[in-house]
C-alpha cells in the first residue's frame, strides 16, 4: 500500500495543546504530538475517552487551533477548516430540512461552484450510487437507519474530493452488523480512490481492519503519543479474513495491552502516593506485582498470615498483572515497588533488554524453583510423536509447515529452557520452529485449536492440557535442570538504595512465606487460597505444588507424601546466585536477547544483593539456609564455566550471532 | 382470540358506548362553561353583581343587533363588529409585522454576536418587563398621533419575545451544523438561508405566538385611551363611557374569541413549519 517514500502529506509537528478552564488555569489535554501522515495511508487515533484523541483530529481539521507547534498540509500550516481537509462526524452532522440529496449537492455546490449545474448534479449522482443510496435520495435524514445517514455523511465528504478525510468516530452510534458493512465499504472506497484518511476510534478491531497504522495516545493530562503500531496485513482486507492472518491477534493485543496500561496508570495516580514510613522502616505502602501463577503461593502467603505486618510492611497491596510485560512496564514507570518476576528479568532488564535504557533491577530473594514443563498438543501425540527424537524427526518430515512453540516472556526460564532443550536435542528453536510469547490462558486454547505445537509454562498451566487430555509432558523441568531458579523477588536498584530496611524486611516477609510454602502439610491450604479470585480465581485442585508422575492421581486433593516439584525454601534455594543469573544472561545473549554484557562482573554484582539476602536469613535465624548452591548441572552434562562465559558461547554449535558490549550503567544512586 | 375479537367488535359497535366513551371528550368543557354561564346568570338575577346576564345579551336590542348584524357601518364610529375587528386587526398586523422584522433581525444580529448581546441584554430585559399600558403616553408623546401611536405600542409589545427567541434559536444551532459550514467555507448568504434560518425557525415561530398573543392583548390598551378611531378597544371604552354594560361584555368576549383565534393560527402555522422539519 504505502511505501517509506512516499511523501508525507499531513505533518503534525510537536503541538501542544491546553484548554482554559472554568475556575481559571489550564488543562493540558496533549503534549509534544509528532506525526507525519504519509499520501494514501489510513491512520487511526485511539485511546482511553477524554484522552485528546477527537482534539488532535480537530487540529488536523482545523476546526480547533494548536496552542504549540503546527500541524502542515502539503507543507502550509493549517489554520481554518476547508473542504480540503473534509470531516466525517459522529453524529453524521446532516441538515435535517434538506435531503440527502440536497445534503450532498450543499457540499458540492459550496465546493464545486465552478463546474455547471449538470456536472455538480452528476457528482453528487455518482456519490449517492457509491454508498448505494439511490433510493433512498430523496428522503430527509429522519427517515433513514443511523446506517444509512452516515453512508450519506461519508458521500458528502468523498464527493467534495479532500485531499484528508477526517472521521470521528464514524460507526461509534453504529449497531455491530451495520458497522461491519459500512466499515468493508470505507475499506473499498478508500481503496478505490487512494484517499489518506485518519479516523478517531476506540474499537480496537475497527482500527486493526481498516488502518495503515494505529496510533496509541497515552491518558491525559498531557497525552502523548504511546506508540504506533504498523499493520502488515496486507489489502485488499475482508472483515472475516483478517482475524486468520498471524498478526491480527497480536496487533489486537497489543492494543488491548495499552490500553489497559493507560487503565492502571489512570487508577495509580487517582490514589494518594505518598511514602508512608514507620516501625523504622523508610517505606511500608508497597505495591507488589504478580502474575495469577502457582509460584505466586509466598506472596499470598505473606498477605494471608500477616506475615508483611509482621515485618512492620503495613500497607502491601498485591497488585496482579495479566503479563510480564506489565510488571516491566510497571517498574519502569514506578507504578510498583517490587515484584515477583522470572529469574531472567533483573538481569535482561539490567541489560537493556526491555528495550528502552539499561534500567538496573535487583534481586535479593529466589522465590521458588522448579514447576515448569514441556507440553506438545494431542495432535502431534496422535501422529505417534512421544518423546523429542520423534518431534524432531516430526518437524524434518514436516518442514513446510509453521511450527510454532508458546513461551511467556523471552526472559522467563521457560524461554530459556525450551530453547537449550530443543537445541541440545538438535532442533534450531528459531529456525525450525517458532517460540512466540503469549499468555499463559491463550497458550492452551491454541494448543486445543493446535496453531501451537506445544508449549512451555509453570503451573498451573502445565498440569491443565494434560489432565483435559490436549497434550502430552514430553520432559518436564526436572528432567531438564532439576532445582533450577522459576521466579524471583525483583526491584529497581534506585528502590533498593533508597528505602534499604524496607528491602531487608520485604525479603524477611517472603522469606519466610517460602518456607511456610515448602512444607507438603500446608500444600493443600495453599491451594484454597491461591484459588481466591484475588490470586488465581481458578478450582483448587488445578493448582498443585507436587511432582507430576503417573502414579499420582492428578485429580485428586494434594498428598502429603507426594514429592514436592516447586521448591520454595531450603539450603541454597534462596540466596540469588550470581553462577545461576550469569548462565541465564548467557543464555538470553545466545539466543540474541540481549548482548553479553562486557561489564557482566559488575551487573551480577549489582543485581544480587546477596547481602541483603543473608541479613534477612541471619535476622530470621535461618543462617542455615545461606549457604552457596554448587554448580550448574543440566541433562545433556555439559559444563558451564562462570569465569569464561564468552568461550562457552562460541563453543555452542546452536545459536545466534551473539554480540558482546559494554551495558552503559549509570553508578548506583537513589532516584 | 375469536372470542375476544368479537367481544370488542360487539362493544365498538354498541352506540351506547360510543357515546359513554366520547362523553369524556365534550361533557367536561360543557359542564364547566355551563355552569359558570349558570352561575353568573343566577348572581345576575338575584342583583348581586351589576353585570346584565348571559341572556340579556340576546333579550336586550342593541347587544342582539351586534350579535346578529357585525357588517352595518353607519359611518363615524357607529359600526358593527366585524369593521371594528378589522380596524384593530389592521393596527394590529402593521405593528406586528414590524415587530416580526426588527425582532427576527435583531435577534439574528445579538445572537451571532455575543458582543452585542451582552451590550444590549439588560436593556432589552428592562424594557420587556414595561407594561403595554405604560407605552401609551409615552407613544403619544412621541408620535402625537393616535395611529402611529397605536402601531408603536403594539410594536413595542410584540417586539421582545420575538427577539428574545430568535436570538436563542441562533444561539442554539447545533455546534455540528456550524461545523459543516466551517468545513465547507460556506459563504455567509449560504450559511444564512440553509443552515441558520431552518435551524433557528422553530425558535422564531415560538417567539412569534407568543408575540401575536400579546399584540392582541396591547391593542386593547392603545385603543382604549385614543378617543375617536374605530377599533374594539374603543368600542369597549366608549360603552363604558355610555353605560351600555352588555356591550362591554360582548366586546370582551369578542376579544376573547379573536385572541383564541390568532393564537390557534399561530399554533396551526408552527406544527406546519416544524413538519417540514
Amino acid at each position: 500500500m504505502t511505501t517509506i517514500s512516499s511523501p508525507s502529506l499531513v505533518d503534525v509537528r510537536a503541538i501542544d495543546k491546553s484548554f482554559a478552564l472554568k475556575g481559571g488555569g489550564t488543562y493540558l489535554a496533549l503534549k509534544g504530538i509528532d506525526l507525519e501522515i504519509r499520501k494514501g495511508e489510513f491512520i487511526s487515533l485511539i485511546g482511553h475517552s477524554g484522552c485528546g484523541k477527537s482534539t488532535l483530529l480537530n487540529m488536523i481539521a482545523g476546526l480547533d487551533l494548536p496552542s504549540e507547534g503546527t500541524v502542515l498540509l502539503e507543507g502550509e500550516a493549517v489554520k481554518r477548516p476547508g473542504p480540503d481537509k473534509m470531516v466525517v462526524f459522529q453524529n453524521y452532522s446532516l441538515l435535517p430540512w434538506l435531503t440527502v440529496r440536497e445534503n450532498i449537492g450543499l457540499a458540492v455546490d459550496e465546493v464545486m461552484g465552478d463546474l455547471s449545474k449538470a456536472e455538480r448534479d452528476a457528482v453528487v449522482q455518482e456519490h449517492i450510487e457509491m454508498v448505494g443510496l439511490g433510493p433512498a435520495v430523496d428522503k430527509l435524514p429522519q427517515q433513514l437507519s443511523g446506517g444509512m445517514r452516515q453512508r450519506v455523511s461519508i458521500a458528502r465528504a468523498l464527493a467534495i474530493r479532500p485531499k484528508l478525510l477526517l472521521l470521528d468516530e464514524p460507526f461509534g452510534a453504529l449497531d455491530a452488523l451495520t458497522r461491519g458493512n459500512l466499515q468493508e465499504k470505507l475499506m473499498q472506497i478508500c481503496n478505490e480512490n487512494a484517499l489518506t484518511a485518519v479516523m478517531v476510534t476506540h474499537d480496537v478491531d475497527e482500527a486493526v481492519l481498516l488502518s495503515d497504522r494505529i496510533v496509541m495516545l497515552t491518558n491525559g493530562p498531557g497525552s502523548k503519543i504511546g506508540g504506533i503500531l504498523e499493520v502488515d496485513i496486507p489489502r485488499p482486507r475482508a472483515r472475516l479474513e483478517v482475524v486468520h492472518h498471524p498478526s491480527y491477534y497480536s496487533l489486537r493485543s497489543e492494543i488491548i495491552y495499552f490500553l489497559n496500561r493507560q487503565k492502571r496508570v489512570k487508577q495509580w495516580r487517582a490514589r494518594p502516593h505518598q511514602v508512608v514510613a514507620r516501625h523504622g522502616l523508610e517505606k511500608v505502602n508497597l505495591d507488589l506485582g504478580f502474575l495469577p501463577l502457582a509460584a505466586s503461593a509466598p506472596l499470598a502467603v505473606a498477605e494471608a498470615h500477616g506475615l508483611f505486618t509482621k515485618h512492620g510492611l503495613d500497607e502491601v497491596s498485591l497488585i496482579r498483572e495479566t503479563s510480564w510485560r506489565g510488571i516491566v512496564d510497571g517498574l519502569v514507570d514506578g507504578t510498583l515497588d517490587a515484584s515477583l518476576m522470572p529469574a531472567g528479568m533483573p538481569t535482561w532488564m539490567t541489560a537493556g533488554g526491555h528495550g528502552d535504557a539499561p534500567l538496573p533491577i535487583v534481586t535479593s530473594l529466589t522465590l521458588s524453583r522448579n514447576g515448569n514443563g514441556i507440553t506438545l498438543g494431542r495432535r502431534l501425540a496422535e501422529q505417534g510423536v512421544r518423546t523429542v527424537e520423534d518431534y524432531r524427526a516430526y518437524l524434518k518430515s514436516h518442514e513446510r509447515e509453521p511450527h510454532t512453540m508458546g513461551i511467556v516472556h523471552e526472559a522467563s526460564m521457560h524461554n530459556l529452557l525450551l530453547r537449550y532443550w530443543l537445541a541440545a536435542n538438535g532442533i534450531d528453536p528459531d529456525k525450525d520452529v517458532h517460540l512466540q510469547a503469549l499468555p499463559p490462558a491463550q497458550m492452551l486454547a491454541d494448543l486445543k485449536d493446535g496453531s501451537i505445537d506445544g508449549y512451555c509454562v509453570g503451573a498451573p498451566w502445565l498440569d491443565r492440557a494434560i489432565r483435559d487430555g490436549h497434550g502430552i509432558a514430553v520432559a518436564g523441568d526436572l528432567a531438564i535442570w532439576p532445582g533450577h531458579p522459576g521466579k524471583v523477588l525483583g526491584l529497581r536498584e534506585d528502590w533498593a538504595i533508597a528505602y534499604p530496611n524496607t528491602h531487608i524486611a520485604l525479603t524477611k516477609a517472603l522469606l519466610e512465606a517460602c518456607q511456610y510454602c515448602a512444607d507438603p502439610a500446608h500444600w493443600a491450604e495453599l491451594s484454597n487460597l491461591l484459588s481466591d479470585r484475588r490470586y488465581l480465581g481458578i478450582k483448587p485442585e488445578l493448582i498443585r505444588f507436587s511432582e507430576a508422575s503417573a502414579d499420582v492421581d492428578r485429580g485428586g486433593p494434594e498428598s502429603e507424601g507426594a514429592t514436592p516439584h516447586h521448591l520454595f525454601f531450603g539450603e541454597g534455594l534462596n540466596r540469588p546466585s550470581r553462577t545461576e543469573h550469569l548462565w541465564m544472561m548467557t543464555q538470553m545473549a545466545r539466543w540474541g536477547e540481549i548482548p553479553l554484557p562486557r561489564n557482566w562482573v559488575e551487573i551480577l554484582e549489582r543485581v544480587c544483593q546477596v547481602g541483603v539476602f543473608s541479613t534477612a536469613a541471619r535476622e530470621l535465624g535461618l543462617e542455615a539456609i545461606s549457604y552457596q548452591r554448587q554448580g550448574i548441572h543440566l541433562f545433556d552434562g555439559q559444563p558451564f564455566n562462570a569465569d569464561d562465559p564468552i568461550s562457552y558461547l562460541n563453543a555452542q554449535t546452536i545459536k545466534r550471532d551473539f554480540s558482546v558490549a559494554e551495558i552503559p550503567l549509570a553508578p548506583p544512586r537513589r532516584s | 382470540m375469536v372470542s375476544i375479537n368479537t367481544t370488542r367488535k360487539g362493544a365498538s359497535t354498541n352506540p351506547f358506548s360510543k357515546l359513554l366513551r366520547s362523553t369524556g371528550n365534550w361533557l367536561p368543557p360543557f359542564l364547566g362553561v355551563g355552569s359558570f354561564l349558570l352561575v353568573w346568570q343566577i348572581l345576575s338575577m338575584t342583583g348581586l353583581i351589576a353585570l346584565p346576564a348571559p341572556t340579556s345579551l340576546f333579550t336586550e336590542e342593541r347587544t342582539r343587533n351586534l350579535i346578529f348584524y357585525p357588517f352595518y357601518d353607519r359611518g363615524g364610529l357607529d359600526k358593527g363588529l366585524f369593521w371594528q375587528t378589522m380596524a384593530s386587526l389592521g393596527r394590529v398586523a402593521q405593528g406586528y409585522t414590524l415587530a416580526a422584522l426588527v425582532g427576527i433581525g435583531v435577534g439574528i444580529t445579538i445572537g451571532l454576536k455575543p458582543g452585542i448581546n451582552r451590550a444590549f441584554d439588560p436593556l432589552f430585559q428592562f424594557l420587556r418587563m414595561v407594561a403595554p399600558l405604560a407605552w401609551v403616553p409615552i407613544a403619544l408623546v412621541l408620535f402625537q398621533k393616535n395611529q402611529p401611536a397605536a402601531i408603536f405600542v403594539i410594536f413595542i409589545t410584540a417586539v421582545w419575545p420575538i427577539l428574545i427567541n430568535t436570538a436563542e434559536g441562533v444561539r442554539q444551532i447545533p455546534q455540528d451544523y456550524r461545523n459543516v459550514a466551517l468545513v465547507l467555507q460556506m459563504s455567509s448568504r449560504r450559511f444564512f438561508t440553509k443552515v441558520l434560518i431552518p435551524s433557528a425557525l422553530p425558535y422564531i415561530f415560538t417567539g412569534l405566538r407568543i408575540s401575536i398573543g400579546l399584540a392582541w392583548l396591547a391593542i386593547i390598551a392603545a385603543e382604549i385611551v385614543m378617543p375617536g378611531t374605530v377599533g374594539i378597544g374603543f368600542f369597549i371604552w366608549d360603552a363604558y363611557q355610555q353605560n351600555y354594560v352588555g356591550e362591554i361584555v360582548l366586546g370582551v368576549i369578542w376579544i376573547g374569541a379573536i385572541g383564541l383565534v390568532l393564537d390557534r393560527l399561530m399554533a396551526w402555522l408552527q406544527t406546519r413549519i416544524s413538519a417540514g422539519q
